[in-house]
């Protein structure tokens, strides 16, 4: 007896160990943004220790995904799905500074274990390939053409001080359509499957109603001081929710406008009688949990990390936010935040009240951040032959110079013209070669490889640059050609990726590694994605298009040989010919038969 | 028009050519670029903006074969790296463009000049007294508008052209191993050259000099031969030494077998290969290249006694049957037409032939505007406007061929001339 008991107790502590070891846990931060949006930040985090990874014991880790890694000789990984545009000018800095979101479509990238690039690139493709399935996504479809190797862009975020040999590879699937399909295996990554806790509030509904969304999966082996090395997953969705369209009643969804009598006005604006109105587009109006998401938080996941409070809402102290009974509410000292805890089995309705007509617009949300850098793409010129593209990046710092890294990953028919690249400050007329510190340039192969460009750059404070350069867009083989064809390609976006203006010390190995390698990147951000149109055949007529070359070719051909290998006589030499002989022959004996 | 060229009028004829050009490309700085841009003129093999971009990545070691916009030769790259750069001096290479289309015409001035276009050394044409002067014929070419284009479009095939001109200048000249080395460059450059070797061999084996003549025509070949061998084989190790690695073999001469840039221009193939079904597109290949060098034989046996019309002709066959044509081929073909003056008289449709291509030259554009940026037009109406070029050159080839052969036939038959006559 007393040695089971100590067996127990021996297990209890062994389990208490592991459970630290092997944590979990998940949380909600809603950010109400200017222009009546909200942003809901989902992230969920479990460890797992290397050991246990290698032996195959999962806890919180989903198996699905660890064997495919462990299958791929994959060290980290980061594969994101996002729809819509983060709206920088109204919403202010992105969320986690912009690294965990990823540029329209799907997003891979991973440090593979590999002695040769041959091996990586074969790693590479049954990692895709696994993915592809996992996810219900054309991950697949990431061959050579769309695989790039960044050079200066990406930095591992985990600690990998024992492995040597790592290759990054990057895919990107600009045109593909992220949608429900691919939310349900995401879930299902979950420890509570989204039965529980707040994943209860995703919907597929909902999140792909957003005016933007982005979910992301981090894996990455940590190494804390002086403890075991664990294996991190982080499965993140953020998301930016219209309110005034999440309310829409989902039985009446199609858009009317509301009655005269209940439309909000612009107070501010001058009348001239009582019957007319300026309507306010994005007024301050109250929301409740349920009416944005379609659904309360149903109690807390049973295996989540208790001390963290599942729920927090973004809003200074002086707005009172409503919450169901038995919720706790902890107020943060900054004053600008409040989270809530929750018993295991009470759900939360959540519900932030109408600010009185008095009260000042200012103070209602918390001020967005202003981010590092603003950037926009464009294509130029017009035509189907030839364009150019331009980056307008704009630094609104009045006193710090931001650098960064510029990297595009372009389909191989835009074929880019490195020697026109330039960059100017806007106001001057002339390119300015200094903003450019540093390119690297993998051009493309026809059907091979993409074009690879990264470039580094510095943008003075408070000033405007232009990046722009040319490219020719090729004429692809009719069977090359999607079925439609005339809506034109995606390109993907660029990822712009700030510098830390302080980077530490860089240790290339060892424990400063991790530290380093975290301070690589102040902020990122990605560009829209791109449509190029390229001059497209006739898809109608291959046959006679075969028909007709091959026509003018034999004309050519045998008018050229007739030519050559017949003798000149004179007209009335040689023996008779042509078409008179043969109606004298038939006049002949059409006569002999009629005399007959 | 006879042979008193003085001085004046020689130098009076290039510097006018010259000024030309310079005035075009100094006030109307924006024309280069345009015409640089144009389907027409710059092919994918013969662009200016290409070969700047393979400049630049030259410049800055990046290979500018391990990609897919540089498919020119290596050596040219040295030779524009020693110019001052486009960007901030672009009149040196504007100079240099103006300089060798001035040496080709030097070159057709001395292939004119030799008569061997009326009287070679197996046949004497009866019409051989009217001939046009080498002035008129430099003339000609120099102020030719396709000419005067694609200079100014700065394509490279300038340097194709100049060295396939001085070749035959050579040959004529009696130099034979001058002509072989001008043909490895062109070969070098463009490839496609190499086809005028036999034609090339029999005008320099006919033309050899009294004093070093050499008797055996077959030893003739094989030296001629073995020098336009070793000539390419020097060009391809410098190259290799160049750009530290064989890989622009495949990126300059392997896209003109494969074809695998399908950008538009005048030629036949670029629709056909973009129409063509997978399986199938090697075979074609295969069956174009194929095509394009059964002309080679054919008009070397059957046109034997006047080599010069066989090179005249099978430019005209390259100029339609080219992977990459450009109008820079027609200039070529066209440059070297007028020698043959004295059969001009028993060419039947040169009406029909003139009026085809300049209908072409003015619907190209026309059409090409219609299907790339105004988006009313579709691929067929430039394919089309390809298809009545090139049957427009190729019944001028014909017709230029009937003539010569004609003008043979009549040598045997004195009293035929200008009867009716047929073929059997």
């Amino acid at each position: 007896m007393r040695q089971f008991l100590s067996l127990l107790w021996l297990s209890l502590f062994s389990f208490s160990i592991f459970a630290s070891a092997a944590d979990y846990h998940e949380q909600l931060n809603l950010r109400p943004l200017p222009l009546s949006s909200l942003l809901a930040s989902f992230n969920f985090r479990s460890n797992t220790t290397l050991d246990d990874f290698d032996k195959g014991n999962f806890r919180f880790f989903p198996r699905s995904l660890a064997q495919i890694l462990q299958h791929a000789g994959t060290r980290e990984l980061h594969l994101r799905f996002s729809l819509g545009r983060w709206d920088a000018e109204t919403w202010g800095a992105r969320p986690w500074d912009g690294a965990r979101e990823g540029g329209t479509g799907v997003e891979l990238w991973a440090w593979l274990e590999a002695d040769t690039d041959e091996e990586a690139d074969h790693k590479w493709l049954t990692l895709t390939n696994a993915l592809s399935g996992l996810f219900c996504a054309s991950l697949n479809f990431i061959d050579g053409t769309r695989t790039t190797r960044p050079v200066m862009s990406f930095q591992p975020e985990g600690d990998h001080s024992t492995v040597t040999n790592m290759h990054l590879l990057y895919g990107v699937l600009p045109h593909e359509v992220v949608c429900t399909e691919n939310l349900t295996p995401f879930l299902k990554l979950l420890p509570c499957k989204g039965k529980a806790g707040i994943a209860t509030l995703l919907d597929g509904h909902k999140l792909f109603d957003a005016s933007w969304q982005s979910m992301a999966i981090d894996i990455r082996p940590i190494c804390p001081p002086g403890g075991e090395c664990v294996l991190q997953i982080e499965q993140t969705i953020d998301m930016v929710l219209d309110i005034d369209r999440s309310k829409r009643p989902r039985d009446n969804p199609i858009p009317r406008p509301p009655p005269g009598d209940q439309l909000p006005c612009d107070t501010s604006k001058p009348y001239n009688s009582h019957d007319t109105c300026f309507p306010a587009d994005h007024t301050n109006q109250e929301w409740t949990l349920s009416q944005i998401f379609g659904k309360t938080v149903k109690g807390t996941c049973p295996l989540a990390d208790s001390t963290i409070p599942p729920v927090c809402i973004q809003v200074p102290d002086s707005r009172s936010v409503f919450v169901s009974k038995d919720v706790h509410e902890k107020k943060n000292p900054d004053g600008l935040s409040r989270c809530f805890d929750i018993a295991p089995s009470t759900e939360l309705e959540m519900m932030l009240p109408r600010l009185d007509e008095g009260a000042s617009t200012t103070t209602d949300i918390v001020t967005p951040e202003t981010p590092l850098l603003y950037a926009e793409r464009s294509f130029t010129g017009h035509g189907q032959e030839r364009g150019g593209v331009q980056t307008i990046l704009r630094n609104p710092s009045p006193d710090t110079a931001v650098e960064f890294i510029y990297m595009e990953s372009l389909p191989w028919f835009m074929r880019i013209y490195l020697h026109t690249m330039e960059a100017r400050v806007a106001g001057h007329s002339h390119a300015n070669k200094s903003l450019i510190q540093q390119v690297y340039y993998r051009p493309a192969l026809d059907r091979a490889r993409a074009t690879q460009l990264e470039v580094r750059m510095r943008v003075p404070p408070a000033s405007t640059v232009f990046l722009t350069y040319d490219f020719e867009k090729s004429i692809l083989r009719y069977t090359e050609y999607p079925p439609d064809a005339n809506r034109g390609f995606d390109v993907a976006a660029a990822v712009i990726t700030i510098l830390d203006p302080q980077p530490e010390t860089i240790g290339s190995h060892g424990g400063g590694a991790a530290k380093s390698a975290r301070r690589f990147a102040a902020y990122t951000l990605r560009t829209t994605s791109l449509l190029c149109s390229l001059p497209t055949p006739d898809f109608s007529m291959p046959y006679n298009v075969i028909i007709f070359t091959s026509t003018a070719i034999a004309l050519t051909f045998g008018g050229m040989f007739n030519i050559l290998v017949r003798r000149f006589v004179a007209a009335d030499e040689g023996p008779e010919a042509g078409l008179a002989v043969v109606l004298g022959r038939l006049k002949g004996r059409l006569r002999g038969m009629l005399k007959r | 028009m006879d042979a008193k060229v003085t001085p004046g009028r020689t130098a009076g004829l290039y510097a006018g050519a010259a000024v030309l050009r310079l005035a075009i490309f100094t006030l109307l700085p924006a024309l280069p670029d345009l015409l640089t841009g144009r389907v027409e003129i710059s092919t994918p093999v013969t662009s200016f903006k290409r070969l700047q971009e393979g400049l630049f990545l030259y410049n800055h070691n990046v290979s500018p074969y391990d990609g897919g916009v540089y498919h020119q030769a290596p050596l040219l790259l040295p030779l524009f790296s020693l110019l001052p750069s486009f960007t901030s001096l672009p009149i040196f290479t504007y100079l240099l463009y103006i300089a060798v289309d001035l040496l080709s015409a030097g070159a057709l001035w001395r292939i004119a000049d030799s008569g061997e276009a009326g009287s070679s050394a197996l046949f004497t044409s009866p019409r051989r007294e009217k001939r046009w002067s080498g002035f008129v014929v430099a003339a000609a070419f120099l102020l030719n508008p396709f000419t005067v284009a694609t200079c100014i479009g700065r394509s490279t095939s300038v340097f194709t052209t100049c060295a396939i001109l001085h070749a035959i200048a050579k040959a004529v000249s009696g130099a034979p191993f001058g002509a072989m080395v001008a043909l490895s460059f062109a070969s070098y450059l463009s490839m496609y050259p190499l086809l005028l070797l036999p034609p090339l061999v029999l005008l320099a084996y006919d033309r050899q000099r009294p004093e070093r003549a050499t008797k055996s025509a077959l030893q003739f070949a094989a030296v001629s031969a073995s020098t336009v061998a070793g000539v390419v084989g020097v060009l391809f190790q410098m190259s290799y030494l160049l750009t530290g690695s064989w890989e622009f073999l495949p990126s300059t001469y392997g896209v003109q077998l494969t074809l695998s840039d399908l950008t538009p221009n005048v030629g036949l193939w670029w629709y056909f290969f973009i129409e063509m079904f997978d399986s199938f597109r090697s075979f074609f290949l295969a069956v174009f290249w194929l095509h394009l060098s059964s002309y080679v034989g054919g008009l070397t046996v059957r046109i034997r006694r006047q080599p010069l019309v066989v090179l005249t002709l099978l430019l005209g066959i390259f100029a339609i049957f080219k992977p990459y044509p450009s109008i820079s081929d027609m200039a070529l073909f066209l440059a070297l037409v007028p020698l043959h003056r004295h059969v001009f008289p028993l060419m039947r449709y040169t009406f029909v032939s003139a009026a085809v291509i300049m209908y072409a030259t003015c619907l190209g554009p026309a059409f090409y505007h219609l299907w790339i940026y105004a988006g009313s037009g579709n691929a067929n109406f430039f394919y089309a406007v390809t298809l009545v070029w090139n049957l427009g050159l190729s019944l001028l080839v014909c017709d230029l061929m009937f003539a010569v052969l004609r003008d043979e036939w009549e040598v045997e038959r004195p009293e035929m001339a200008g009867k009716e006559i047929r073929q059997i």
